[in-house]
């Protein structure tokens, strides 16, 4: 998994998830595959209220959906849902996203490495805030 | 320290059953990961998922020295501080270190983290044997109840059931 990922990923599952109507259909789609008129009927609830859910549930990468567009069957994205129980699973969660801060801070110290180390001399000049450096 | 087990771990259960790797590949040189892990005023500004900053933060770092962390969580509130030993401590390739919270009867693990240089990028590697295959399991799950009150726990249920079939 590339850096700096797992959290985003995470974050757009769980925003999907956060509604009780996703996961009901969620939970129909474990099931089966299933189309946007059955979901529709199953669910008492407009069909673009049903479709506006799919998306969400579609961007999050918690199901795909068939090529035709019409009848479209939705089915479950296993996956996702994994990271979404690896995250409720603690200890991993907690050091993927530690090593998520962990990418982003070692660059930061890596670049300020890399600049001459002036440091040492600042009381020769207070003006240090001006240097011009090379990157 | 010849063999790194955990004190009070089950004899017959196997190292490996105890276990969890979690590895990650940085476009960084060795030296700057292991500078990061090295010193306080680093560690504080990554260890931690966000909304759990690290306000106890005391490291001795060297071998046989001792370190003692807390996080603040989103409510305020210090968590039980953990803390433990450096058992192994080589620049820029491995730190190995023992890891407990402070609370009674709690169990230890042994954490060991290889900086591993290819090229221009490390591969780290977390590995982390627990004391029991019991204590892996609550650590694997420890965000669960959580998860159960954001009704979650059927869908952890449905997602563990179909990766593995």
């Amino acid at each position: 998994m590339p850096a700096s990922s797992f959290t985003r990923s995470l974050d757009l599952v769980f925003a999907a998830l956060a509604d009780p109507t996703r996961r009901a259909i969620l939970t129909r789609l474990a099931k089966g595959e299933a189309s946007v008129t059955a979901l529709t009927e199953r669910f008492a609830i407009t069909q673009p209220a049903v479709s506006k859910h799919l998306k969400a549930l579609e961007h999050a990468g918690l199901i795909s959906r068939g090529p035709r567009s019409r009848f479209r069957p939705c089915r479950l994205n296993a996956k996702a849902l994994e990271r979404a129980a690896l995250w409720i699973g603690g200890y991993r969660h907690f050091w993927e996203a530690s090593l998520d801060n962990l990418d982003t801070y070692a660059r930061q110290l890596h670049q300020q490495e890399e600049k001459p180390a002036r440091k040492e001399n600042s009381q020769h000049g207070k003006s240090t805030t001006s240097r011009r450096r090379r990157k | 320290m010849a063999s790194q087990q955990p004190a009070g771990a089950a004899a017959n259960e196997p190292a490996a059953d105890r276990t969890v790797v979690i590895e990650r590949t940085f476009d960084l040189p060795a030296r700057v990961l292991f500078l990061a892990y090295s010193k306080p005023e680093h560690v504080r500004k990554w260890f931690g998922p966000p909304g759990y900053p690290l306000t106890l933060c005391d490291m001795d770092f060297r071998l046989g020295g001792r370190y003692r962390f807390a996080m603040t969580g989103p409510d305020g509130k210090q968590m039980t501080p953990f803390g433990g030993e450096y058992l192994d401590i080589v620049e820029n390739r491995r730190i190995s270190y023992s890891n407990a919270f402070e609370k009674e009867g709690a169990e230890t693990m042994i954490v060991t983290v290889t900086f591993v240089e290819q090229g221009s990028r490390t591969l780290l590697r977390i590995r982390t044997v627990f004391g029991s295959v019991a204590m892996k399991q609550q650590h694997m799950s420890m965000g669960y109840e959580q998860g159960v009150g954001a009704g979650l726990d059927q869908l952890a249920v449905i997602a563990g059931g179909l990766v593995q079939a």
